[in-house]
């Protein structure tokens, strides 16, 4: 009796710590929030200010949404990945900005422009009165401090920069007046007003650490928030490590609704890090985040739950622009150190003949991925262009699933079939592996299925998964590789963006890298069209050429495509003013948001 | 004993030289580096890839590499995260006290529910109570850590009681401090749960193991044959020795403090340094990641030399000479 009455004394001790946080944890969840007072603008209003389309809404509210991880930097110009250029976009501007609506570029900071006859000289008249987020005016000093002092600074390594040079030569940017600035061209650059629109950064907070030679590390994630200036509808509140980025409004923010009031209506934005999906998706049925990009695989469910609760709606996007696609290696090179050649010739016969890769391309079953992996809710993939781009050439070439004109075209190109093996013209067995990496679930499965369907036109294919990190030194290194699929994310709003892949010196021209000079007619006409499309303002001329390029990939076949899952979002009914556009940013008129439920 | 501290405290340095080297060397020749996730954005140019690689000195042998980050490391200076572009002890800091909040109150909480558990199923062997334990332990013990912890999202989830991860709520800087730290308390509860729950099985069954075991030894018959009351025998006696093998593994479990908990960190959304360390490795951001090796390697020295220290104080037949 006694024993029982020491031991419940002392676990007994233990429970009642473990009851009495339970309790209060429970009582905390009471009265938590505290009453936030309606905005009111008290600052004098922007007298160029930018009037939004949408309709009239009203202040207030808190918008909260989730990144995979944390930003790495609070610096624009060194950002380099989404879940930093995600947030930065809500704190800075630039001159000039691209509507995903129209796909067309409408004024930002500079309320208008002219371009001179010789087309190379442009001239922007900046907005007055629009003041930083701390209050200070913005001018054409800063628009000179970004482009001359940081973007064209040789000792900022940057990746802005590729985009606002002409054959290597920087633009001429000039002050005319404190709102006029006049930018000179080396030569006509057709993508010039959209790469315009980098983010501009304020001279009086920036020019010490320029001056210093330490700009590329100020503004990283430990920087006091309030100096983190920008022109963007939102300024940092507080950046929690691992957790979460608060954002408030920018009270000084310049553009207002059709009723004069200033813009943005919802008062806070909030990220939180959530690394795991499965949890991203609960915290969203929870009410703890107000949008999330449904995966495939989780449509029919949160359907389901959206006809019982009807809080939230489901909107399907379209094809995202997540690309899954394989490519044979082309490059005749030899490996410098040992002189073997990085694909065996035979090899190369094979992959280098467009007729056994468009064979490839028929024997691809796209619709037998959508209905198995990807449960239907996917599309096939014809070409790097989306569809919803307005770039797209309709008129490319499809490769429907076609077993029999696959033969047919391995025949043509001097194939046998023999004993259910295809045999080239000496007489070897057709093999070679295709790599992908580790860790993709649906890649895996997609590369199965690719296997199955070139098993049935004879030839042996293997399948192998390495390390993400492995891949990528096959594909920019070593080149030794038979075959790579992989999965690429591109919504390039412009050709120019493509070049790398589609030059046939391009770091990105994946078959065959940094040629020295093209390696094939039509890789050289590809390079041509190309560059003479960079070259002119005469935006029918150009889709004209790109349309060429993108006919000449898909009869070429570098790259045979497979799938493109569709995107789904989910998002809170409250939220007003929503408008997706057809590819791009679903966030891109944030700042017309409103919350229904707040008054 | 003051000589072996000492002695300890010596060994401490060629270790952690011995397993930086190796670690270093087992990163440097995995295949690819940092820059491999640029490689493949269609946006970056090869100039501003070759600049970074020169700048982040990753076009030098792996072994100069080492040596540089040596040189510097002895300066205590730990090199810069290329990802965070900041001294790596400042990101391992930011997250350093999430991490060690929620370790700390797993730590406690699945020792003081642990060992008496254990003692009480071994002094009640064969009662209901040690059965239910028993079936209890097992069951926690076949349960992976990541089932459950989207279990406990569900349960968060569907009940509503509970915030579905993360470690404060959104609107926690507009809170008081009172409420603040309640709130941390409440978005606690789930990952504490989830790590106690496969901790607690463990610690149980071998507590009431080595307790089972002293129960049976002479000295427990020739206690109680002297008339010496039960609950003496049992706490004074039995529990002294039996917690032996249990000091040593606590001294562990202070390493543990913190590397946190990776799987539970991930699942649910926590802020501490077990995901800050897989992101980081998964990236091949390498400064980071030798950083939270060196961290971990040296709390687990450390926690070794305190357990050996806390066996002194509890057994007193340990002597170091």
């Amino acid at each position: 009796m006694r024993l029982w009455s020491v031991i419940a004394g002392k676990s007994g001790m233990h429970l009642g710590i473990f009851l009495f946080t339970g309790l209060a944890l429970l009582v905390s969840n009471c009265g938590k929030r505290a009453a936030r007072e309606p905005f009111v603008d008290r600052n004098p209003p922007v007298q160029d200010a930018d009037v939004a389309p949408d309709p009239v809404g009203h202040y207030g509210g808190v918008f909260k949404d989730n990144s995979t991880s944390d930003p790495k930097t609070f610096n624009p110009i060194m950002a380099e990945e989404t879940s930093s250029t995600q947030i930065l976009g809500f704190i800075f501007s630039g001159l000039t900005r691209l509507n995903p609506k129209t796909q067309k570029v409408e004024p930002a900071l500079a309320k208008s422009w002219e371009v001179a006859a010789d087309q190379k000289t442009w001239t922007f008249h900046l907005r007055q009165g629009v003041r930083w987020n701390d209050g200070q005016p913005f001018t054409a000093d800063d628009v000179l401090f970004t482009f001359n002092e940081i973007i064209y600074n040789p000792k900022v390594i940057n990746g802005v920069i590729d985009l606002l040079q002409v054959d290597g030569k920087n633009f001429k940017v000039e002050k005319i007046d404190d709102f006029t600035v006049r930018i000179t061209t080396p030569d006509v650059y057709a993508p010039f007003l959209i790469f315009i629109g980098t983010d501009i950064l304020p001279k009086h907070k920036l020019k010490k650490a320029v001056d210093a030679g330490v700009f590329e590390s100020t503004w990283s994630v430990s920087t006091d928030p309030k100096e983190i200036v920008g022109t963007g509808p939102y300024k940092i509140m507080k950046f929690y490590s691992g957790q979460r980025t608060v954002l408030e409004r920018n009270p000084y923010y310049w553009r207002v609704d059709t009723a004069g009031k200033r813009l943005p209506y919802i008062d806070h934005i909030i990220f939180s890090v959530v690394s795991d999906a499965n949890a991203m998706l609960l915290r969203f049925l929870a009410g703890e985040s107000d949008m999330y990009g449904v995966r495939p695989e989780e449509v029919a469910m949160v359907r389901d739950i959206q006809v019982k609760r009807k809080d939230f709606e489901v909107v399907d996007r379209g094809p995202s622009t997540s690309r899954s696609f394989f490519w044979f290696n082309l490059n005749p090179g030899k490996n410098k150190n040992t002189g073997a050649p990085f694909v065996p010739s035979q090899k190369l016969a094979w992959f280098s003949n467009v007729k056994f890769r468009q064979a490839v391309a028929h024997a691809v079953n796209k619709q037998g991925i959508i209905d198995t992996i990807m449960l239907g809710q996917a599309a096939p993939l014809h070409s790097m262009e989306g569809e919803a781009s307005k770039w797209y050439n309709p008129a490319i070439k499809k490769y429907e699933y076609d077993l029999e004109r696959s033969r047919a075209l391995l025949v043509e190109a001097g194939f046998t079939f023999k004993d259910s093996k295809l045999l080239d013209e000496k007489g070897n067995v057709v093999s070679f592996t295709i790599f992908s990496n580790k860790g993709n679930n649906t890649r895996e499965q997609m590369g199965l299925i690719v296997v199955e369907d070139l098993k049935k036109l004879g030839m042996a294919v293997d399948f192998r998964l390495i390390d993400f990190n492995a891949l990528v030194q096959k594909i920019s290194d070593t080149y030794d590789y038979d075959c790579i699929m992989l999965g690429l994310t591109s919504g390039a709003p412009d050709p120019a963006s493509g070049l790398s892949v589609y030059m046939s010196n391009g770091r990105m021209h994946q078959w065959y890298p940094r040629q020295p000079k093209p390696a094939t007619p039509w890789e050289a006409e590809i390079d041509v069209l190309m560059q003479s499309q960079l070259k002119t303002l005469d935006e029918t001329k150009r889709k004209q050429m790109f349309d060429r390029v993108q006919l000449i990939m898909t009869e070429q076949m570098p790259y045979i495509y497979l799938v493109t899952p569709r995107t789904y979002v989910a998002y809170r009914s409250k939220i007003k003013n929503i408008d997706f556009p057809p590819q791009g940013s679903e966030q891109w008129n944030f700042d017309s948001w409103y919350m229904e439920d707040v008054q | 004993m003051k000589t072996v501290i000492l002695r300890r405290i010596l060994l401490l340095l060629p270790m952690l030289l011995a397993i930086s080297f190796l670690s270093f060397a087992l990163m440097s020749k995995s295949p690819g580096n940092y820059l491999d996730t640029l490689k493949l954005n269609p946006q970056m140019s090869q100039a501003k890839i070759d600049k970074m690689t020169v700048e982040f000195g990753l076009d030098k042998k792996w072994y100069v590499r080492y040596g540089l980050w040596l040189r510097n490391a002895a300066k205590l200076n730990f090199g810069e995260s290329f990802h965070y572009k900041q001294p790596v002890w400042d990101v391992i800091t930011a997250r350093a006290w999430n991490t060690f909040i929620l370790s700390s109150v797993s730590l406690v909480l699945t020792w003081g529910i642990a060992i008496p558990l254990g003692v009480l199923a071994a002094i009640n062997r064969g009662s209901l109570f040690d059965k239910v334990t028993s079936f209890l332990a097992f069951m926690s013990l076949s349960f992976p850590n990541l089932f459950l912890a989207l279990l406990a999202l569900f349960f968060a989830y569907i009940t509503g009681w509970l915030p579905v991860g993360g470690m404060r709520s959104v609107d926690h800087e507009l809170m008081t401090s009172g409420e603040q730290f309640f709130d941390i308390l409440h978005h606690l509860v789930l990952p504490v749960f989830v790590l106690c729950f496969s901790g607690v099985a463990g610690l149980m069954r071998l507590m009431r193991g080595t307790f089972l075991e002293n129960m049976r030894a002479d000295y427990v018959t020739t206690a109680r044959a002297k008339g010496m009351p039960e609950g003496q025998v049992m706490f004074k006696h039995v529990l002294r020795n039996a917690i032996n093998p249990m000091v040593t593994l606590f001294g562990f479990s202070v390493a543990g403090l913190l590397s946190g908990a990776v799987i539970v960190e991930n699942v649910l959304g926590f802020p501490g340094l077990g995901q800050l360390a897989l992101e980081a490795f998964f990236a091949k951001d390498e400064f980071l990641v030798m950083a939270s090796i060196l961290m971990a390697s040296f709390l687990l020295i450390m926690g070794n030399l305190l357990a050996d220290i806390l066996l002194v104080a509890v057994d007193p037949r340990i002597r170091y000479e």
